[in-house]
């Protein structure tokens, strides 16, 4: 077997872009995750019972289902419903974040929880509503607890959104395919594919361990 | 003056509280006292309903426990200071002081921590109001925590033993405030381990056992003629 670096260097410009399309994608879900996962964590520790449930269903669904089928749903069989196609970027973006919104609120909800219970009780003591004693007490707190967890599904989610490859949306491991279908060129291919993803998730390592960093010293005085 | 009739509580079936009937007058300073599990901070935490009563009427300057909106009232009128502090650690003294005056009452900051530093003050900490409650001493907390309940201009305090957490020689500073408060005319019900503090603050004293008031009456009385044997022998062995 032959190693042809040509190609590598060849492909390189191409698999560099889809490797931006991952970021985007990935940053894209990270976020909707993010702020889907807070409404999610918040539902499920309030005390009204119907939006306990319906959080407590979404994780349970989520997460007890394969992502890659549920892209397929929401790319084939959604449209059959709506009647209508749906963008592959769409589906992906949609998938990811809705995939991420459920194991991001159980990180928020480790989070919350981890906040002494004492600090729920002094804000409500003080006549702030749960809400408010939640946005202004309780998650301050909550967040410097889910960075390093969040760090991870961050991490988890770029390596993930390789799977949306199937619906053919050209992220890095389609362009990959893309290439090698071409070339045949599986093995350098492959490796490079693999060194780009590498090189993200640990530049995204970096980027949590520092602002864990900036975090635990922005604790005091 | 907060009315309390009939108040049970129990978790599952674990009954805390089994039928307490108590006013609490304006100006009126009521020591709790009683062994440890007997349902003293209980009693403090259904008034202002961080704990649900199973039974009974809590009426608080005529406001009744109804819906979320009262129960807000009631929280308002009521200031709660906890054992264990329970400041809030990512605000400085001052943020903390200020968040519920400014949230609840549209105080703008300006007002707000004009009273607070008033407060700070009062409690002999206007130096401290840029630090974070961790750079602070247990009892310098506690003061901050009475201060931050006061800004809420309560009619009542609740003291859920105050003095317990801390070390010995920080007690005195935090019992001098609840002192000058109870000069001042403040309202108050303590839950305290403390009987030489709960002697001089007292205007009533309850005995507080399994659940019910056993014994009420003058500090005098209580400390040195109490009636009932259970009375006796829980003071015969802390005193």
């Amino acid at each position: 077997m032959s190693f042809d670096f040509s190609l590598i260097w060849d492909s390189l410009p191409l698999l560099l872009a889809g490797a931006g399309v991952t970021i985007e994608i990935t940053i894209i879900a990270v976020g909707f995750g993010f702020i889907l996962g807070l409404i999610i964590s918040i539902c499920r520790l309030s005390s009204v019972k119907i939006l306990k449930i319906l959080a407590v269903c979404y994780i349970n669904i989520i997460r007890g289902t394969p992502m890659l089928v549920q892209i397929f749903l929401i790319y084939f069989a959604l449209p059959m419903i709506i009647g209508e196609r749906i963008n592959p970027f769409v589906a992906a973006v949609a998938a990811c974040s809705i995939n991420s919104g459920a194991y991001v609120s159980e990180i928020f909800r480790a989070g919350i929880q981890s906040v002494d219970k004492g600090q729920m009780e002094a804000g409500r003591s003080l006549g702030l509503s749960w809400m408010q004693t939640m946005r202004y007490v309780i998650l301050p707190q909550a967040f410097k607890h889910v960075i390093p967890p969040l760090g991870n599904e961050f991490i988890a989610m770029t390596k993930e959104t390789s799977l949306v490859s199937v619906i053919g949306f050209e992220e890095l491991t389609r362009r990959g395919q893309l290439i090698i279908a071409k070339t045949y060129g599986s093995f350098e291919i492959w490796l490079t594919v693999a060194a780009i993803y590498l090189v993200m998730t640990l530049s995204i390592a970096q980027l949590v361990s520092f602002l864990e960093r900036r975090f635990a010293t922005d604790d005091r005085n | 003056m907060i009315e309390i009739k009939g108040l049970k509580k129990s978790f599952g079936k674990h009954d805390v509280l089994n039928g307490i009937d108590l006013t609490i007058h304006d100006k009126e300073v009521v020591v709790i006292i009683g062994p440890s599990g007997s349902g003293k901070s209980t009693i403090l935490r259904c008034i202002n309903y961080l704990e649900q009563p199973t039974a009974g009427e809590i009426i608080v300057d005529g406001i009744s426990m109804g819906d979320a909106k009262s129960i807000n009232n009631i929280r308002k009128e009521v200031g709660m200071v906890f054992q264990r502090f329970n400041l809030f650690p990512h605000m400085t003294v001052l943020e903390n002081i200020v968040l519920s005056p400014m949230k609840t009452r549209n105080e703008s900051r300006k007002e707000a921590e004009g009273i607070a530093i008033q407060l700070l003050e009062k409690v002999g900490l206007e130096d401290k109001k840029t630090a974070y409650p961790e750079t602070l001493s247990g009892g310098q907390q506690q003061r901050v925590a009475i201060a931050r309940a006061l800004a809420m201009k309560p009619k009542f305090m609740l003291f859920d033993e105050p003095t317990s957490a801390l070390d010995p020689e920080m007690v005195r500073e935090v019992l001098d405030v609840i002192q000058n408060l109870a000069k001042e005319g403040m309202a108050m019900a303590i839950v305290t381990h403390e009987m030489g503090f709960a002697r001089e603050v007292a205007d009533r004293v309850l005995f507080i056992d399994e659940g019910v008031i056993r014994e009420e009456g003058k500090p005098d009385d209580i400390f040195f003629h109490p009636k009932e044997e259970r009375t006796k022998l829980f003071l015969s062995k802390i005193l």
